[in-house]
């Protein structure tokens, strides 16, 4: 999906410097545990969170996230959205929740991006 | 930009494909002239010749009320001054049919505008449909000139030093070490340093999904360094042609019991961490999953050392039997 | 729609004592892995879709009577926290599958979040 028709589709506002008819998103995380990004975020996927600090657009450079939205209307400081510029990943803000966002994003047919977990975590 | 046809030797046929790159990546902003003098729409024709000679301008952009209405350009100068008209006034001799980019878009966008009409300078809008500025072919020529001196000679050269690095010294056993204080409980620069080690593993040539394995690794410790320790620690990467080492080393308060430590879910984080997302227990255990090997040494008295280690041959995909 | 239909149609877990599934009314949902974010935004007789598996999302689950807690990823938590869960009356589902798969397919049954 073009991170054009993403944005359009949860009515998200970019906050950084990009152009985003030809980004493409192959698939989407929703999750506010950065560690449970890191480990299981598959590469050029969007991450939907609520959390909203410098620390997930690090980790989205770290893991080679394509693009980050902020869900619940959440703003980052200007600082976040600087390191963003710097390191090209576009950050988007949208009014709606994380559960209507992933709804939306999945009924659109946007795949789950992430891996599933292994044995570690089971009993 | 006047069609140059060079003759395409393979050394160009390089430089070309970059500049074409370029042009998708450079944004119009980035090139655009931004201190744009603007004209008033009713001053006369003649103080706008005045203002044409004086600042050496081929054509501005003409405002009322921060509203982009018109562009006047020599061409309409000459069409006054052809109809003995010189006192009238910008308005009535500006043009109105506008063609604009928007200043977000890649530069490429106004090659293809340009290719398109005839014009030789577009007004530039922002977001909110104001004037940002005036792009020409030229400032597009200058841009992807400048950008294109700035990538060959920052990161290419850097690439091609790092990446041949090695070959270049001749020694029993070379490496090179890059080590970074993390202080305590700076959450704002926490991160910073698994990027730069990131971005010189991918100098150095290491594959992606190498540096973005080791990147993780190496963050997730630089995370821990910050949140559990006494006073912060040091990281430190040994780069080797076969393999990396990355240490991450603090002097307390240690871990009681690294066996429980490991175990997936398991944290002592504090509330405020786990509400910016760390401490959910899965940082250790993360590690492991990235590299290929990996040792926890803690005791109560002396601190925690963390040895992760990635190997560089490709037994991933080539399994071969290592002497 | 009530907690039956959701088990039956996400194939999900119980990892709580069982009970009339069909009687428990869902009304809404919320993802989230911030406690502080579902405090000001689940809305009770709601599903809350997680990742987390310590016991502080009991105490919030019931807090906030919410209908049940979907644990996704499989993540498991331990059996202080299913015993607290039990004695709470709060119930805990369990999926292999991520937040966004799982909201997604709550999405397409019809679920929304609350509007506030």
């Amino acid at each position: 999906m073009k991170l054009k028709k993403l944005i359009e589709l949860i009515e998200g506002n970019l906050l950084t410097d990009h152009s985003t008819d030809n980004i493409e998103i192959k698939g989407a995380m929703g999750a506010d545990l950065m560690s449970d990004v890191l480990t299981s975020i598959k590469p050029e996927s969007v991450l939907l969170t609520g959390l909203c600090n410098p620390q997930v657009v690090r980790t989205a450079q770290i893991a080679d996230i394509r693009a980050i939205v902020f869900v619940r209307g959440k703003n980052p400081a200007q600082e976040a959205i600087n390191l963003a510029n710097e390191e090209n990943i576009p950050l988007i803000t949208t009014t709606l929740g994380l559960f209507d966002t992933c709804g939306i994003l999945f009924q659109e047919g946007l795949p789950s991006f992430e891996t599933q977990t292994e044995d570690d975590c089971a009993p | 930009m006047t069609p140059i046809q060079p003759e395409i030797s393979d050394k160009r046929a390089e430089t070309i494909t970059k500049t074409e790159e370029l042009a998708y990546e450079l944004r119009i902003h980035e090139v655009m002239t931004k201190d744009v003098h603007s004209l008033s729409p009713d001053i006369k024709m003649e103080e706008a010749l005045e203002i044409f000679q004086k600042e050496r301008f081929s054509g501005a952009p003409v405002e009322q009320d921060g509203e982009l209405i018109g562009i006047l350009s020599i061409e309409d100068l000459i069409h006054a001054l052809r109809e003995n008209h010189i006192d009238a006034l910008v308005r009535e001799y500006m043009t109105t049919q506008m063609t604009t980019v928007r200043k977000h878009d890649p530069v490429v966008e106004a090659l293809k505008t340009f290719a398109r009409t005839n014009y030789g300078r577009l007004p530039v809008l922002d977001e909110n449909g104001k004037l940002a500025g005036i792009i020409t072919k030229g400032d597009i020529t200058n841009g992807l000139l400048k950008a294109l001196q700035r990538n060959y000679q920052e990161e290419e050269l850097i690439r091609y030093r790092a990446s041949h690095l090695f070959e270049d010294i001749v020694s029993g056993r070379t490496s090179l070490i890059l080590r970074y204080d993390i202080r305590k409980g700076d959450f704002i620069h926490g991160g910073n340093a698994s990027s730069n080690i990131k971005r010189a593993l991918l100098r150095l040539g290491a594959s992606p999904q190498v540096a973005r394995r080791c990147g993780i690794a190496v963050y997730e410790a630089e995370m821990n360094l910050i949140i559990h320790t006494n006073h912060g620690g040091t990281l430190r990467i040994e780069i080797e042609p076969h393999k990396i080492t990355m240490e991450a080393y603090d002097d307390g308060p240690g871990i009681e019991d690294v066996e429980e430590a490991m175990r997936p879910g398991f944290s002592t984080a504090t509330n405020e961490v786990r509400e910016m997302g760390f401490g959910a227990g899965m940082g250790l255990v993360n590690i492991k999953r990235c590299v290929d090997e990996m040792r926890l040494i803690s005791s109560k008295d002396r601190g925690t050392n963390l040895y992760m280690i990635m190997y560089l041959n490709d037994t991933d995909e080539n399994p071969q039997t290592v002497n | 729609m009530n907690l039956e239909e959701i088990i039956h149609n996400l194939n999900l877990k119980v990892l709580t004592d069982t009970r009339d599934f069909s009687a428990v009314p869902v009304k809404s949902g919320y993802c989230s892995d911030l406690l502080s974010c579902v405090m000001t935004g689940a809305a009770p007789e709601g599903v809350w879709v997680t990742l987390m598996a310590h016991s502080n999302i009991i105490a919030v689950a019931a807090l906030l009577d919410l209908s049940a807690v979907i644990i996704t990823e499989d993540a498991q938590p331990d059996e202080d926290t299913i015993a607290k869960a039990n004695e709470k009356g709060v119930t805990l589902l369990s999926s292999p599958k991520p937040n966004f798969q799982v909201v997604g397919e709550l999405w397409d049954m019809g679920l929304r979040a609350k509007q506030d």
